[in-house]
């Protein structure tokens, strides 16, 4: 068997490297923004993230020829579960680069018709075969432009599709019912059986896509497995938890097939699957770095439900960060009330709050991919902020307002009695006199992974680079705080630029350095915010505060209670004169944020990934108010 | 600002509901109307239909932030050695009577918008301070303001005591049959490819707030739909009348000219 592995093995990678295909090679990062666009435009749902898929096994699993032959194991397949859209990671099908982007649209269009995404494994093989035409004719119909394309896709596809392989009669059977199928979609009714399943059909959606788990669900099962344990509890973060390693549950492996897939991997990188339940011998050390490492690295975790395991566990560890020397402590031991909802009493000296700056001693830049958008948006802003406009009816001006003098002269002349007329008019910018303090949830939440490459934190460090970019030159005042805590004892205030700072390299400095803490005890982080805004000397004073879920902290601070002392410590700021606002990601924050906030006082972005872009426009819808 | 003079032709009006019954009854028994809607829904063309078929004047005002009250109410004028007094656009609709239609009205400023409050309640009075006079409106007088809800800034939007003087009536785009009926209509496009755009107009809109700020209106349409009648590639009349348009990010225009491929081939 391995000699036979080997002589495949050759064809495949003498395939995979050859020049034409490497050369053609389209990835999903390259198209993705496009891409989006068009798969929501054809219908496709607003709320999914579109990731890249692994390599996840299809029905085809008994023979590790199927498996791996051909484009199957390298072009993943597309599917969709609740909050993403499953699309390859790269497509190279095709030694034209053009047909492999075709190919991604189409995936789209396809994906985009699929509403919902029944259960494959109800759908069955037949089902898939039938459901697969029936997608095909209805996107052809709905979108007859697309029909040139998918024929010379299909073209190239039957032509690529079976090169180097060889059937028996029934499987032959079954290829030139797909190719058929394929050509005129919605003229097969029946797959002919065969012993094993058909390869997937790459035009086609995933014929028995991935299940993701649902943590809810998960922890009804008898095994334990990676996550989730090793992190402090924080129950509302579970489901953010489930999104970012996107955990899924895939068969395991059978042992045969165990050797092959291992050899695949070391060849062609860890982003396959990658077995990393722990089986009970392996339990040492050297092992849990290796996953760890692999997990990080990994796309997609999956992790295989296999009753044999003696649910060994693999922590996953989060980088919290310790108190580091360049921490300069600006202030220590400010006590602060909390607000006691039950007993309706305020709690003196509650809270005790220490005020820090991490300086690293750098003079930062502003990240590279930033600068194009931070440019755009300080041009918007600068419009919006510093209208210049005519004003009339001026004593004094550097132009007459002839509109007043006619005026005048026509009351004048029809005898009516005028007082002292203002008649001239002065270009100047509409008044500004604001300050604005930015807080910031840096809480063990931001941690959370977004995407592959983004956790919040680092969406929430873009936001305050462009924010700061683009209020640069309004001539507002800026102050940006970011907070967490750790009981009330430990409410850690982490100063990035106050309001007599420039804001420079320093502070660029900062802003790069931050990094996730532990809790949201909100309230106290509002208060000593309000302290610091209230003495600006301005006639307006914002307090925005940017966060990615609800108050909470070790000890009870949470549910009603970090609710409702938050609520309070927004009360008490308005009373000050400051106006709040709240800005969030958390998408299940509907029912308590009007609670604290108000009704006008907080936005959800849906997607944080929009954040760094929305917020300085936000800012300046807030703050333009036009009479 | 212009007055339509009357023409016995009425412009085509395609209705979503009960718009112009209520418009009537709001008509017969004097009360102001509020439009909202997006861009190129079919304000403007309702009010010139509506004008038209009560056989009234029409005075519309295109709102913009400069606007003044006098602009509104009037001013004198100088001319051959004396001044003149001028009727705006709106003491003229009091005048005479007909409707005052004031286009994108948050648009003016606060102060210029406080001026048809007299005219909103039972009063119905217009006091012009410059010629010392009152105006009692007459019976066919109707004011009719319109903004698009859209473009509101958060603090910036109606104030309670303009916006509840107001009838309201909101405007949407078509659904697809009946929006392909009036760009046929108003185009003289066959149905198959009206059928397309209307439809590739609707994809578009699935962007509005998630990756463009508005979606293609039916204006756009039935601009797309002149460039291809009168023989204009149909793939760079929709570059041109729908795609750019929505979009001055070369990548978003690249993605939407995908929907448009998906709709005409490439
Ligand atoms: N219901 C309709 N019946 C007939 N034509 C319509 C209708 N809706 C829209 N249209 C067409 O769309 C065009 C744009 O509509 P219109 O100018 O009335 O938009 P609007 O709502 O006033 O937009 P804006 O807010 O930008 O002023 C019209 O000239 C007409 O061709
Ligand atoms: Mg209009």
């Amino acid at each position: 068997m391995e000699e036979h592995v080997g002589q495949i093995w050759d064809k495949l990678v003498t395939r995979l490297s050859d020049k034409s295909f490497k050369d053609s090679v389209v990835t999903l990062a390259q198209v993705s923004k496009p891409l989006g666009i068009f798969f929501r435009a054809l219908g496709g749902d607003n709320a999914l993230r579109i990731v890249e898929s692994t390599a996840t096994q299809h029905f085809a699993k008994r023979n590790w020829k199927h498996r791996v032959a051909g484009t199957g194991k390298y072009i993943e397949l597309s599917w969709q579960d609740e909050d993403t859209l499953h699309l390859p990671k790269q497509i190279n099908v095709f030694p034209d680069t053009d047909l492999n982007k075709d190919l991604y649209y189409w995936l789209a269009a396809v994906n985009a018709h699929t509403l919902e995404n029944p259960s494959a494994k109800a759908r069955g093989l037949q089902g898939w075969f039938a459901y697969s035409q029936q997608i095909t004719v209805e996107v052809l119909q709905r979108f007859p432009g697309l029909q040139s394309r998918y024929d010379r896709l299909v073209n190239a596809y039957l032509q690529l599709r079976n090169i180097d392989e060889y059937f028996n009669e029934q499987e032959q059977s079954q290829e030139d019912a797909i190719a058929q199928a394929l050509t005129k979609p919605g003229c097969v009714d029946q797959l002919p059986t065969s012993q094993y399943a058909p390869k997937p059909v790459l035009l086609w959606p995933h014929p028995n896509p991935p299940e993701v788990i649902d943590l809810s669900s998960r922890k009804k099962q008898p095994d334990n497995d990676a996550e989730g344990e090793s992190e402090p509890s924080k129950p509302q973060q579970n489901k953010k938890e489930n999104k970012r390693r996107n955990a899924e549950r895939v068969d395991m492996p059978d042992g045969k097939d165990g050797l092959i897939l291992h050899r695949f991997e070391s060849i062609f990188g860890f982003s396959e699957f990658l077995n990393i339940n722990r089986s009970t011998e392996d339990d040492d050390e050297a092992d849990q770095d290796k996953a760890d490492k692999n997990a990080d690295d990994m796309d997609f975790l999956s992790v295989a439900r296999d009753n044999q395991t003696k649910g060994g566990k693999i922590k996953f560890d989060l980088d919290l960060p310790a108190e580091s020397i360049d921490e300069v402590v600006l202030e220590s031991d400010i006590l602060l009330p909390e607000w006691d909802y039950k007993k309706q009493i305020m709690q003196k000296d509650f809270c005790s709050v220490i005020n820090y700056v991490h300086n690293t001693g750098e003079v930062g830049e502003l990240p590279e991919n930033l600068r194009r958008t931070a440019k755009k948006l300080r041009h918007q802003l600068e419009a919006l902020t510093t209208k210049r406009v005519w004003h009339r009816h001026q004593t004094e001006g550097s132009e007459l307002d002839l509109d007043a003098y006619i005026n005048y002269m026509g009351e004048r002349f029809s005898g009516h009695k005028v007082e002292q007329p203002d008649l001239y008019q002065q270009l100047r910018s509409t008044e500004r006199d604001l300050s604005c303090l930015l807080l910031a949830d840096f809480s063990l939440s931001t941690d959370t992974w977004l995407s592959n490459d983004a956790r919040i934190i680092d969406v929430i460090r873009d936001s305050l680079f462009l924010f700061s970019e683009s209020l640069r030159n309004t001539g507002d005042q800026f102050s940006i705080y970011g907070f967490s805590s750790r009981n009330r004892g430990h409410i850690r205030f982490n100063t990035l630029k106050t309001f007599e700072e420039k804001y420079n390299g320093i502070v660029r400095s900062r802003i790069q350095a931050i990094k996730p803490g532990f809790y949201t005890r909100m309230g106290a982080a509002i208060r000593y915010a309000a302290q610091k805004l209230e003495v600006q000397d301005t006639q307006q004073k914002l307090l925005l505060i940017l966060t990615d879920g609800k108050p909470n902290d070790l000890d009870r601070y949470e549910g009603r209670y970090g609710v409702e002392d938050t609520r309070r410590a927004i009360h008490e700021a308005k009373a000050k004169g400051l106006q709040t606002f709240c800005i969030t990601i958390d998408d299940q924050g509907g029912e308590y944020l009007p609670h604290i906030f108000g009704t006008n006082g907080f936005t959800i972005i849906r997607k944080p990934e929009h954040l760094p872009q929305k917020l300085p426009l936000l800012y300046a819808n807030l703050t333009t108010n036009p009479s | 600002m212009s007055t339509d003079t009357q023409t016995n032709e009425i412009p085509f009006y395609s209705p979503q509901g009960n718009e112009e019954s209520l418009f009537e009854h709001a008509y017969g028994n004097q009360l102001p109307v509020l439009l909202k809607g997006p861009t190129g829904s079919g304000k403007t063309r309702f009010i010139s239909h509506m004008a038209a078929k009560l056989n009234v004047p029409l005075h519309t005002v295109s709102c913009h932030d400069d606007l003044t009250a006098s602009d509104l109410v009037g001013r004198y004028l100088i001319g051959d050695g004396q001044t003149v007094w001028n009727d705006g656009p709106l003491t003229r609709a009091v005048r005479d009577g007909g409707i005052c239609y004031l286009d994108e009205v948050v648009e003016a400023r606060k102060d210029t918008t406080v001026v048809i409050h007299p005219l909103t309640d039972d009063r119905r009075i217009l006091p012009v301070d410059r010629t010392g006079e009152t105006l009692h409106a007459p019976d066919n007088f109707m004011l009719v303001v319109s903004y698009n809800p859209g473009y509101q800034s958060m603090m910036k939007g109606l104030k309670p005591s303009t916006r509840q003087r107001f009838i309201s009536m909101s405007f949407n785009y078509l659904k697809p049959a009946q929006e392909q009926e009036v760009v046929e209509q108003e185009t003289g496009i066959d149905a198959h490819m009206a059928k397309k755009l209307v439809a590739m107009a609707n994809a578009l809109r699935q962007l509005k707030d998630h990756d463009l700020e508005e979606g293609a209106s039916t204006r756009l349409l039935v601009y797309t739909a002149r460039l291809i009648k009168s023989g204009f590639d149909p793939v760079e009349a929709c570059l041109a009348g729908l795609i750019e348009p929505l979009s001055d990010e070369d990548d978003v225009v690249s993605a939407l000219m995908e929907v448009v491929y998906a709709s005409f081939g490439k």
